[in-house]
């Protein structure tokens, strides 16, 4: 037998030996602990802003636990990357639930949340990602899915009420929509396509290609069509570059940023070009003022890993931050009444009123027939390179 | 036909940018007979390791000043170069096609992983390397940068251009690409072929690499993907045509650029632009199967 | 004691299974995959349905690229050619005309799997004119160009996502406890398929595949038609291709456009080198060990991480490079792959005590 066929025998064995003894329960399991499983993005596609939201929510997870968990209880995260591929997501959400027999789920991106959706209904598993998709707060398709923050769809909504109050007569305003092609960029399509429809906006639809180095053909297109407001949704690293190509074309216009282009690295990214630009976020700034943000800066000083106004960390760590509140308030108040079970969770959360998730995003409220969190936040913008607020908390008229 | 020069000139900057990094591919296939899918992974090492002299906290003696950093990264490039050469390529010489890509995607997806273990994915803001400030051309408003970068480009394409017609180890390397056993009988070292090709091929990347880094001011571990970008460019070129990928790469470009600026809109299709080069691809690759400029290979029993 | 296999008969020649031990083995095996589904959880079975469907997938591209020597970058995009085209004629191809109905499961999977046939036939016309290098550039615009029209015609695809009805086989709901009931229609399919490619190279159409890819113009002078022969390839090898996207489709419920990246194809071409190009053995053990590739570095990273405790940290960046490292590892060290350490195995045992 050849040396190598040998040598791979060997590690094949090893393997299979290891994965064999994997399967008893992980390291770390007391008994009253409280499962909870992860599906992170920490490598592919997505993962610079993955990142920083797997931190946020395994931060949390620490701070609470750090506090005496839920009556005495610990959290047990158990979280892996899936680097934005479904199937490993699918692997990752069958191994939680049939060998680490978790009672709710973290999730992360569009495509993991969504083929997950069915499943997590089957399993009574409750389900938070970062996909803000508006489909998802439709009970009847997605059961066990809670939205916490603003959904596009809404985030759209409050940027074009924005953009109605600033005119008076709202015939003839002119919005380009400058979104990543992709089901993530077209979700709030709709919604413009519904309020341009019934109060006379003009509007002009340009994709941004996935993976573009330059968009300067693609605002010269914007340019040409000369409007008042061009609305972005997109990651933050194209969105810079799409506000970096306007100022040299010198296209003269308000952006509005909805959440996933609206954060530091837009300011960082862009510089001076990202000055005056508007952002729809529905979570709190590092900057901001509010209870959560003084807890995560005693948390990380505590650790020594600096402040949320780090580069590495930021608006989206306190979206996974916030996101994890409120499955913790579920898990919490199930506890309180008896056993903790994925159902059980779930009509905890259905009972929620006004959470206040210590001032990142709007209370949380949500109902047996409206799995949406928040539907308002405020408007910041851009000033002296960092997001200020320029208004209270706007809620969606619907 | 409004728009029609800036949307020219936008066009010839992405243009001169594909075609510094499709250079890599056809260099590396003209002398060696390989297809690099980790082109792209190469720019990246290049641009993080400029990246870490510059502006990564931590790191000895920081900040270096660009020409340090950037010859200190090319170096890195070279050795990398011929790294990759030694350890990973030349034990498959002779092995079939598709051995010799999925290697190359392999080592694509290994330099990746090592990249984002040691700098992560997050999005860092690139420092500029050129003053950007607003110049106007023609009418067309643009920015330094890109000015430099296209005067860079050229000036590397010429400078390659020069080498492989007069210079003796480009001459070599143009006799290992069209016979290797003439080459070795006349006393060429193809070893060093090879190490060469890869070397100047990681160089160029990393120079292209730089280039989009400063145009886009930000940079992450995708924008390895550019890698993929630029197969339109050498199909369309010819895959072992320098000329061809210059032309090809300002061919994609003007077709990006334009089909972005008008067709989109006119025709509904958002996005078009994204998927044009790719059927452009195909149409040429059933009319004229080697491209531009490619050499057409006969096949004798 | 004799050392090594030796035939007396033409018929002994010829069987697929060679020695009374293969037949042993394969009893055994037939055994383990009966038992497994008692035993197994459902995120065993799950990993189990996943081998099978990636192990038909990987047949199929086998068969055009290790046994035709025509080299294809698009079949993720084939997978979800099947995935979508299943899904479309489940349901929503009738809803998009005002009905209601359905064409049945297995007639849809089949129809699925005949239509990315076509597909792949059409996108294998290149392979006319092109080989190497130029047609595997081909086949990645193949790729990039039915991910693009799969994400920008949401009427048909449903853009996001698409939801599949549950799966009906004869009046049962597949789809309740799914991971067990699946195992059940995906293995004996798995186990179809391998037989049906085993005996394909049986035949004079597969020796005809194997001698275009030894040398085209020698097999075109011995009287194969080029042309018909290479087409044919990628027809058959896109059918499995396609069926096994059908399956993943209603396995799964939900298919969304990412699955089908170029990743995807990157995994697929993985899973016959590693296994093994040429070998129908080899692509089942390829997409095995690229399915639990991951899985395996997870549990050993668990092992590890009360000794290293930062391997977590370090955890997903060392499961991205190990795909990357065990690609060029098998490359220089063992081309042929898992078949034939397997190979070198079975005949240390056979040569014994001859071996060497």
């Amino acid at each position: 037998m050849q040396r190598l066929s040998r040598w791979i025998l060997i590690t094949m064995i090893v393997g299979v030996l290891a994965a064999c003894g994997a399967e008893t329960p992980a390291s770390g399991g007391a008994a009253g602990d409280i499962k909870v499983g992860a599906i992170f993005d920490l490598t592919g596609a997505t993962s610079d802003v993955g990142v920083p939201y797997a931190n946020g929510v395994k931060a949390y997870v620490e701070w609470i636990n750090g506090k005496g968990g839920i009556n005495g209880r610990k959290i047990d995260l158990i979280s892996q990357d899936y680097a934005y591929k479904v199937e490993n997501a699918e692997r990752l959400y069958s191994q939680y639930v049939s060998q680490d027999k978790v009672v709710a789920i973290i999730g992360w991106g569009t495509g993991d949340t969504e083929a997950l959706r069915q499943k997590i209904a089957t399993d009574k598993l409750p389900f938070m990602s970062a996909s803000l998709s508006e489909q998802l707060t439709n009970v009847a398709e997605a059961p066990y899915n809670f939205v916490v923050g603003v959904n596009y769809s809404d985030q759209m909504r409050i940027a074009l009420q924005y953009i109605l109050e600033q005119k008076s007569n709202a015939t003839g305003i002119k919005v380009a929509f400058l979104y990543n092609d992709s089901p993530f960029g077209k979700s709030p399509e709709s919604a413009l396509d519904t309020i341009a429809a019934a109060s006379g906006m003009e509007t002009l639809k340009v994709a941004m290609p996935r993976g573009a180095t330059d968009l300067t053909a693609q605002i010269q297109q914007v340019q040409a069509f000369a409007p008042d407001y061009v609305v972005v949704q997109n990651t933050a690293g194209p969105a810079s570059l799409a506000l970096k190509n306007a100022a040299t074309v010198g296209l003269k216009t308000q952006f509005v940023m909805l959440n996933f282009a609206a954060n530091e690295i837009l300011v960082n990214t862009a510089g001076p070009a990202a000055e005056g630009a508007i952002g729809i976020i529905p979570y709190a700034p590092p900057a901001a003022d509010v209870a959560a943000v003084k807890d995560i800066n005693e948390y990380l000083a505590g650790k020594g890993q600096g402040s949320i106004s780090d580069n590495d960390k930021g608006l989206v760590f306190s979206q996974g931050w916030a996101t994890m509140a409120v499955m913790t308030e579920g898990i919490k108040r199930a506890a309180a009444k008896g056993t903790v079970t994925g159902e059980t969770i779930r009509v905890e959360l259905e009972g929620l009123q006004n959470f206040d998730t210590g001032g990142i995003t709007a209370p949380i409220t949500f109902g047996a027939s409206d799995h949406q969190g928040a539907v308002a936040t405020k408007i910041y913008q851009v000033k002296g390179g960092t997001w200020t607020a320029i208004s209270d908390v706007v809620e969606v008229k619907k | 036909m409004p728009n029609f020069l800036p949307l020219l000139i936008t066009g010839l900057m992405n243009g001169a940018i594909y075609a510094l990094v499709a250079l890599g591919f056809v260099l590396i296939y003209k002398a060696t007979d390989v297809i690099n899918f980790a082109q792209g992974e190469l720019l990246l090492v290049g641009v993080y390791v400029t990246f870490a002299l510059v502006a990564e906290t931590g790191f000895p003696l920081r900040p270096w000043p660009w020409p340090l950093a950037i010859a200190a990264a090319l170096a890195v490039a070279v050795g990398l170069g011929v790294l990759i050469e030694r350890l990973v390529l030349r034990p498959l010489i002779g092995e079939p096609i598709i051995s010799v890509i999925m290697v190359t995607i392999g080592l694509s997806q290994l330099l990746r992983a090592i990249v984002a273990a040691f700098f992560g994915t997050s999005q860092r803001a690139f420092p500029p390397i050129f003053p950007s400030h607003v110049i106007e051309l023609f009418g067309t408003r643009i920015t330094a940068d890109r000015l430099w970068a296209l005067g860079i480009a050229g000036l590397l394409l010429l400078l390659l251009s020069l080498f492989f017609r007069f210079s003796t180890t480009g001459i070599a390397m143009r006799a290992a690409a069209d016979d290797q056993q003439a080459a070795l009988s006349m006393g060429i070292s193809i070893k060093r072929v090879f190490a060469i090709a890869w070397s100047i091929a990681a160089v160029v990347a990393t120079i292209g690499g730089l280039l989009v880094a400063n145009n886009n001011g930000g940079i992450n571990t995708s924008l390895g993907n550019i890698g993929l970008l630029v197969f339109p460019v050498v199909i369309l070129g010819g895959l072992d045509s320098i000329p061809g990928a210059i032309i090809g790469g300002i061919i994609i470009g003007m077709i990006e650029s334009f089909s972005a600026g008008y067709l989109n809109v006119k025709l509904g299709l958002e996005g078009l632009e994204s998927v044009l080069p790719y059927v452009l691809l195909i149409i040429i690759l059933m009319i004229r199967p080697y491209g531009l400029f490619g050499r057409e290979i006969i096949e004798r029993v | 004691m004799q050392s090594g296999v030796f035939h007396t008969t033409y018929g002994k020649d010829m069987a697929l299974q060679q020695s009374s031990w293969q037949k042993w083995r394969l009893g055994l095996v037939l055994a383990a995959l009966l038992i497994f589904p008692f035993v197994a959880d459902n995120s065993q079975l799950y990993l189990a349905n996943t081998i099978a469907i990636a192990a038909i997938g990987a047949i199929g591209l086998n068969i055009l690229v290790g046994f035709t020597g025509q080299i294809s970058l698009g079949q993720g995009a084939f997978l979800g050619v099947g995935a979508y085209a299943s899904a479309l004629f489940t349901g929503r191809l009738f809803e998009l005309f005002g009905g209601t109905g359905g064409t049945p499961f297995l007639v849809s999977i089949l129809l699925a799997a005949l239509f990315t046939a076509l597909v792949g036939t059409l996108f294998g016309l290149p392979s006319l004119r092109l080989k190497g290098l130029y047609l595997a550039i081909a086949t990645l615009a193949a790729q990039q160009i039915i991910i693009w029209i799969i994400t920008h015609t949401p009427k048909l695809t449903g853009g996001e996502s698409f939801s599949l009805r549950p799966t009906l086989l004869f009046g049962l709901n597949m789809n309740q406890n799914g991971d067990f009931r699946f195992y059940w229609l995906l293995i004996p399919i798995a186990i179809l398929v391998t037989l049906a490619a085993t005996n394909l190279f049986r035949t004079r159409v597969g020796r005809s595949f194997v001698a275009v890819r030894d040398r085209d113009i020698a097999a075109e002078v011995m009287g194969i038609n080029l042309f018909r022969t290479k087409l044919l390839a990628f027809a058959v090898s896109s059918f499995f291709v396609g069926l096994a996207g059908a399956l993943l489709a209603h396995y799964r419920l939900v298919i969304s456009p990412d699955r089908f990246e170029i990743g995807t194809s990157i995994s697929f071409l993985a899973m016959i080198i590693i296994g093994g190009m040429g070998s129908i053995a080899g692509s089942i053990y390829g997409a095995a060990f690229i399915t639990l590739l991951p899985a395996l570095i997870e549990s050993l990273g668990r092992q590890v991480s009360n000794i290293y405790p930062n391997i977590d940290t370090m955890l997903p960046y060392i499961q991205q490079g190990a795909f990357g490292l065990v690609i060029i590892l098998f490359l220089i060290f063992e081309p042929e792959g898992l078949a034939k350490v397997w190979h070198n195995i079975k005949n240390y045992f056979n040569l014994w005590p001859f071996s060497y």
